[in-house]
C-alpha cells in the first residue's frame, strides 16, 4: 500500500483572522468611518446631532427595503420592482386610512398585498426559467402601471397626520428630547430593530444557512437536501413585506401618496447593498453592512449639499463611490478571506 | 485489509439496466453490483454510459428497464432525495461545498442542529463546531478552526471534507465522480487515504475516474464499461494496469 496511514489537513493558506475582520462588515464598516471623517473636517458643524440626526432619517424608509434585497442578493437573486411595491403599499395604506379603515386593518391589507406582489416575483422566478432581474423588471412595469389603474392617476394627500403615522413615522421624542435640534424619527427605529432582526436570523439560523448555501452554490445545496425554490420564494416574500412597511413609513411620513411614490428607489438600495459588502453574484453579504451603505447614500448626500456642491453631483459622487466601494470590499476580502 | 467475502449480499445490485434516450441505447442490459465495505472502481473511457449508470443510481435518470436491489430488496429510486435517503452519497467535484461558507457550516447544511433560544431556532454554532472537527479528525482529518471558508482550502482538502461529511451523517453508499482529476499527486494520495478511512469505517464507495494508477492503490474490485455494456468486473488480482487500459479502449475484450 503507497498510501499512508495519517494524513493532517494543512490548509497553506488560511491565516489566523479573527472572525470579525473576515465577516462580511469589516469594510463597509471602514469606508464609512473614513467618509464620516472628510465630512468631518470639511463641513462645519458637520458632526452635529441635527445633521446627524437628518442623514439617520433620510436613511430609514429606504433602509427597510435594504434588509430585503440584501437577503435576496445574498441567495442570489434581484428584486427591482421594490419602489414599485413601496408605491401601491403606501397608495393602499393610504387610500383605506382615508376612506375611515382603521389602522390595523390598513397595516393587515397593506402587508398582504405586498407580501403577494413579492410572492408573485418569487414564483414567477422559481417557476421559470427567466432571471429574477428580467422578471422584476417585468413585474416593476407592471405593479406601476396597477398603480395608476388602482389610483386613476389621483394622489391621495391628508392634511391632518394620524396617530398612525406618528406611530409608524413620527418623531423618536424620547431621544430628541436628550438633545438640541435632534430631529430621530421612529422610522429609524423601525429600521434598525428589524435590521437586527434579520441579521441575526441570517446567520443565527437553519434558514440562514440555506440562504447563503442556495446563493453560493445552488448545485451543493440541491445536494444537501435544501429546498432551493422555497428558500428564494420566502426571501421574495420577505422582500415584499418590508415595502409593504417602507410603503407605510413613506405615506406617515409624507402625509402624500401617488403614482409615482417609491420610483427609482431599487437603483439606490441595490447599491446600497453592494456598497455595504454584498456580492452581486450571491453567497456572500451582510444585512449591517447594508444599513451600512444606505447611511453612506444619505451622508453623501447630505455632505453634498452642505458643502455648496451643486446637487447634481450627487449622482456622480454615489456612482464614483459604489465603485470604489466595490472595489475596496474586493481588495479587503481578497487579503483576508 | 480485510476483504468480505464473495457470498455476502451485495450491497447494492443493478440488474439488467437497459436506458435508452430515444433510439440512442446509453446502457444496454448492464449488470452492476458493490458489496459492503468495498471500493468499486467503474472505469470507462469518456460516453461509455459510467455517468449514465451512476444518475440511474441516485435517481437522476429512470432506467428504461431493469431492477435496482439496495440490501437485497428492490428499490425505486425516483429522485435523489429517495437515493440519499437510502444512504447513497454522491460527491461531485465542484458541487459538494459550498466555497464562500465555513468548514462546519457546510458540514452541517441541510441538517443543521438546532437549539431554542426563546422562539428563534437557533443554529447550535458550539455544537458545529466541535462536532465538524471531531467527526473529521476521525477519519483522520485535522481541521483548526470549523470557521475556516472552504474556499481556502485546496481541492483535495475539499473532497475530504465532502467524504468526512458522508461518513459522518452514515451514509452507505459513497460515489466520487472523478475525485482525483484535477489534484496534484500529493492531494491525491490524501484523497485515497481518506476513501479507505472512509471504507474502513464501513462504507462502501464507487469510485469514477479515468486515472487507472490512482484506482489501483485503493480498489477492491473494477467494473469497466465500454460502449454501454458492462465488459467484465474484476478483483483487484485478477488484472493489471494496462489490462484495464485495453478493456476500456476495446483492445482486449475480455
Amino acid at each position: 500500500m503507497s498510501v499512508s496511514k495519517s494524513a493532517t489537513l494543512e490548509p497553506r493558506q488560511i491565516k489566523r483572522r479573527s472572525e470579525f475582520l473576515s465577516s462580511p462588515v469589516f469594510s463597509p464598516l471602514v469606508t464609512q468611518v473614513i467618509i464620516w471623517i472628510i465630512f468631518w473636517i470639511f463641513v462645519p458643524n458637520f458632526g452635529s446631532v441635527r445633521t446627524v440626526s437628518g442623514i439617520v432619517g433620510a436613511a430609514s424608509i429606504n433602509a427597510v427595503i435594504v434588509i430585503g434585497v440584501t437577503m435576496l442578493m445574498i441567495s442570489g437573486e434581484f428584486d427591482i420592482s421594490v419602489g414599485a411595491i413601496l408605491g401601491m403599499s403606501a397608495f393602499v395604506f393610504a387610500d383605506i386610512l382615508v376612506n375611515g379603515g382603521s389602522p390595523v386593518l390598513a397595516i393587515v391589507v397593506t402587508l398582504l398585498v405586498a407580501g403577494s406582489m413579492g410572492a408573485i416575483n418569487g414564483l414567477l422566478t422559481a417557476y421559470t426559467a427567466i432571471p429574477s432581474f428580467i422578471v422584476t423588471l417585468g413585474t416593476r412595469s407592471i405593479y406601476r402601471g396597477l398603480i395608476w389603474v388602482v389610483s386613476g392617476g389621483t394622489m391621495i394627500q391628508v392634511t391632518d397626520r394620524l396617530p398612525i403615522q406618528d406611530i409608524l413615522n413620527g418623531r423618536l421624542d424620547i431621544v430628541n428630547n436628550l438633545f438640541t435640534q435632534a430631529n430621530f424619527t421612529t422610522a429609524a427605529v423601525w429600521a434598525i430593530a428589524l435590521g437586527i432582526i434579520f441579521q441575526l436570523i441570517l446567520t443565527r439560523t437553519k434558514f440562514g444557512n440555506h440562504v447563503f448555501a442556495v446563493g453560493g452554490n445552488p448545485g451543493a445545496a440541491l445536494s444537501q437536501g435544501v429546498n432551493n425554490k422555497r428558500v428564494k420564494i420566502t426571501c421574495f416574500i420577505i422582500t415584499g413585506l418590508l415595502c409593504g412597511l417602507a410603503g407605510m413609513l413613506t405615506f406617515s411620513q409624507f402625509s402624500t401618496a401617488q403614482v409615482v411614490t417609491g420610483a427609482n428607489v431599487e437603483l439606490k438600495v441595490i447599491a446600497a447593498a453592494v456598497i455595504g459588502g454584498t456580492l452581486l453574484t450571491g453567497g456572500f453579504g451582510s444585512i449591517v453592512g447594508g444599513l451600512l451603505g444606505i447611511l453612506l447614500i444619505a451622508l453623501l448626500r447630505t455632505g453634498t449639499i452642505l458643502l455648496g456642491l451643486p446637487s447634481d453631483n450627487f449622482e456622480a459622487i454615489v456612482g464614483v463611490t459604489i465603485v470604489g466601494a466595490a472595489l475596496l470590499n474586493d481588495w479587503i476580502r481578497d487579503r483576508l478571506i | 485489509m480485510p476483504q468480505v467475502t464473495g457470498n455476502a449480499t451485495p450491497l447494492v445490485k443493478m440488474e439488467n439496466i437497459v436506458m435508452k434516450f430515444g433510439r440512442v441505447v446509453a446502457l444496454d442490459n448492464v449488470d452492476f453490483d458493490v458489496r459492503p465495505q468495498e471500493i468499486m472502481a467503474l472505469m470507462g473511457d469518456n460516453g461509455a454510459g459510467k455517468s449514465t449508470l451512476i444518475k440511474i443510481l441516485t435517481g437522476i435518470y429512470a432506467p428504461t428497464s431493469g431492477q435496482i436491489r439496495f440490501e437485497g430488496e428492490v428499490v425505486q429510486i425516483s429522485n435523489p432525495r429517495r437515493a440519499r435517503a437510502l444512504g447513497i452519497e454522491t460527491v461531485y467535484q465542484d458541487l459538494a461545498l459550498v466555497n464562500l461558507m465555513s468548514i462546519g457550516r457546510n458540514f452541517f447544511l441541510g441538517r443543521e442542529p438546532i437549539c431554542q433560544v426563546g422562539p428563534l431556532p437557533c443554529l447550535n454554532m458550539s455544537c458545529i463546531d466541535r462536532d465538524t472537527r471531531r467527526s473529521l479528525a476521525d477519519i483522520g482529518i485535522a481541521v483548526r478552526s470549523a470557521n475556516d471558508k472552504v474556499g481556502t482550502l485546496s481541492g483535495g482538502e475539499r473532497q475530504s471534507i465532502a467524504i468526512g461529511r458522508a461518513v459522518h451523517f452514515g451514509m452507505k453508499l459513497l460515489i466520487l465522480d472523478e475525485p482525483t482529476s484535477a489534484l496534484s499527486v500529493a492531494e491525491s494520495r490524501k484523497v485515497l487515504e481518506y476513501t479507505l478511512n472512509a471504507k474502513e469505517r464501513g462504507m462502501s464507495v464507487i469510485f469514477i475516474t479515468h486515472n487507472i494508477h490512482h484506482v489501483t492503490q485503493v480498489a477492491d474490485r473494477y467494473t469497466v464499461i465500454r460502449h454501454g455494456k458492462n465488459v467484465g468486473t474484476y478483483d483487484r488480482d485478477q488484472v493489471s494496469a494496462d489490462d484495464i487500459s485495453d478493456l476500456i479502449t476495446g483492445e482486449r475484450e475480455s
